[in-house]
């Protein structure tokens, strides 16, 4: 009977509190009471529909409306006795180990203009001689919490290959890797400790994306940070210290490395013990301002000795920078790196690279849309011995479009033009299919 | 029988009248959202510059034995709107992708746990050490401290979550 004097009540009343104006104090307080009593009574349906024993009486509406709002005062909360104990206690303790997985993969096609020699680009660009679809990475990023403080992250990859299968010569196949296998104990904000394998952290772009290709806006990486590529190394085997401080608001956040450093091939790891007797090691800064949300800017220090299985050993200095807007209207990406090889005969070669990057989300239809563009560049000088033959001298121009047709896969189409020292120019158009599961 | 009757017609009076004239009102007087911890958690007040930190798992510790842990109302839920827009300024799909990426790059073991209304966030609050939920401001649940933003509370003016 007298839920059905209230549903009364509510239609008699409803169209003037529709009609209400915020600075009516009387009907603004009769919708607070309305709103409370609707409060109390879902509560009590919901303790009905639990059957969770003997029902507690509804609670009045002025005690309600009292309750939520603490009034403003120094003792707010720190005195007030700690919460009862409640049947979802248990269930919400974390259990360890916590496994997550989560998956990526990609579809690629490409056609270019290449005839011949590619000049130093490698598959991950995706210039190849022929036009045709490509199977891009199956990618498996594994977490788990082993404990409150320390986790477990892993980052597997199947990587199809034109040499990675059996027979001679090698038939086309899928190359496994571990791309990167972390353990971490996190003692506090200030400070993160680390071993494992990481993606270096001396370049925005090879820390924020990693092997996702549907994360990164374009099809391809820029070719500074390129998988198998060797102007940076990509990857690195040793043990990281990292945390962020508040710095008056600028976010001061750190990474420092100690590790192997580059292996006999330029573009792997020391993924089994070093090849020198000299670390490498890596300081890492940037900058998150709490006045720019969404601006990071930074910048990287890098240091190891190479023993090339082919060609002559060096000392490697590697600077780096990056400014970057990270919301979508617009993002702008820029990085800048510089490759100083100390040759032991005395000669000494700088190699530059960088790319800017932008890219909009357009306010219409449902956002789905992100034109883009990237200019990037890489310079090796012929006086670098180990970069020469292995690292393009180009200028290039990407522009193209990436369409998100769910919230969890997209699809990119791009147009790509390469200038090449000494080699003809290319062109191609590419496309991707990028999603994660 | 009879409590059965009236069960069932308590909730078809709830479902024919007064969950759509909640939501109306509700959408007519958008009050502010709260953000509840336990009371043990250190923290009385935060600058909104530091719950975004937090929002974004850039600060993911209340103290060095205490870790932050996100309660984030499911899609659709007003709380989450609020959240989504004020704080993140993110559409759904952008704040999906945030926290795909902040795992995936190993920043986070996890992302915000999602809980599906107010009593659930209130309850996991209150059971989670260190976890934080957003509820309105008229559905506070007793025994949980309400953390103030720029030193205010919910409905004082100026309070910027709503």
């Amino acid at each position: 009977m007298k839920y059905a004097i209230l549903a009364l009540g509510l239609t008699l009343s409803m169209p003037r509190a529709l009609t209400a104006q915020a600075a009516d104090p009387a009907t603004q307080e009769l919708i607070q009471r309305l709103l409370a009593r609707i409060d109390s009574l879902e509560k009590r349906v919901a303790e009905l529909e639990k059957g969770a024993g003997p029902a507690k009486p509804p609670v009045p509406p002025a005690a309600v409306a009292a309750a939520p709002v603490p009034q403003p005062g120094p003792h707010t909360g720190h005195e007030q006795p700690p919460p009862p104990e409640l049947p979802a206690a248990e269930a919400a303790q974390p259990v360890y180990p916590s496994l997550k997985i989560a998956g990526f993969s990609d579809l690629d096609f490409s056609a270019s203009t290449l005839h011949g020699p590619s000049g130093g680009f490698g598959a991950q660009t995706l210039l190849s001689p022929h036009s045709g679809f490509e199977e891009g990475q199956f990618v498996l990023h594994l977490s788990s919490a082993l404990s409150p403080k320390v986790t477990v992250f892993s980052e597997l990859s199947l990587t199809a290959r034109a040499d990675a299968g059996t027979g001679a010569p090698s038939a086309a196949g899928f190359n496994p890797e571990v791309e990167r296998l972390i353990l971490r104990y996190d003692f506090n904000d200030y400070l993160k400790l680390s071993f494992g394998r990481y993606h270096t952290p001396i370049n925005y772009w090879n820390t924020a994306f990693h092997h996702g290709q549907w994360l990164q806006t374009t099809i391809s990486r820029p070719e500074m940070t390129q998988f198998g590529g060797s102007f940076i190394p990509v990857h690195f085997v040793g043990t990281l210290a990292e945390g962020v401080m508040p710095a008056g608001g600028l976010n001061l956040n750190y990474q420092a490395g100690l590790g192997n450093g580059r292996g006999q091939v330029l573009s792997r790891a020391g993924d089994f013990s070093d090849i020198n007797n000299n670390r490498a090691w890596l300081v890492n800064l940037f900058l998150k301002p709490d006045q720019l949300y969404g601006l990071q800017v930074g910048g990287s220090v890098y240091r190891d000795e190479l023993n090339p299985a082919a060609g002559p050993a060096a000392r490697e200095w590697i600077q780096s920078a990056h400014i970057v807007w990270q919301k979508e209207t617009p993002e702008v990406l820029g990085e800048f790196a510089n490759v100083t090889h100390n040759f032991f005969n005395g000669v000494t070669s700088h190699s530059q690279a960088f790319y800017g990057q932008i890219a909009y989300r357009l306010p219409w239809f449902n956002k789905q849309w992100k034109p883009y563009y990237r200019f990037e560049q890489i310079h090796v000088p012929h006086s670098d011995a180990l970069f020469r033959a292995l690292v393009p001298t180009f200028s290039g121009s990407t522009i193209g479009v990436r369409y998100d047709f769910t919230s969890f896969a997209a699809f990119k189409l791009e147009y790509r033009n390469y200038q090449r020292r000494d080699l003809p120019s290319v062109n191609g158009i590419f496309s991707q299919t990028s999603f994660t599961f | 029988m009879r409590a059965s009757a009236m069960h069932i017609a308590r909730r078809a009076i709830l479902r024919a009248w007064i969950a759509p004239a909640a939501l109306t009102l509700r959408a007519a007087t958008s009050p502010d959202i709260a953000i509840v911890v336990r009371p043990d958690v250190p923290v009385d007040n935060l600058s909104f510059a530091e719950l975004r930190r937090l929002m974004l798992g850039d600060r993911q510790f209340w103290s060095s034995n205490l870790r932050v842990t996100l309660l984030v109302r499911a899609p659709g839920a007003r709380e989450r709107e609020v959240v989504l827009k004020t704080i993140y300024q993110m559409s759904e799909a952008q704040f999906r992708q945030y926290w795909i990426a902040k795992v995936f790059r190993a920043e986070a073991a996890s992302g915000p746990r999602i809980v599906y209304s107010n009593e659930m966030a209130a309850e996991l609050a209150a059971a989670i050490p260190g976890a934080v939920a957003f509820v309105d401001a008229g559905q506070i649940p007793p025994g949980l401290k309400v953390l103030k933003i720029n030193g205010l509370l919910p409905n004082q003016s100026g309070y910027p979550l709503h």
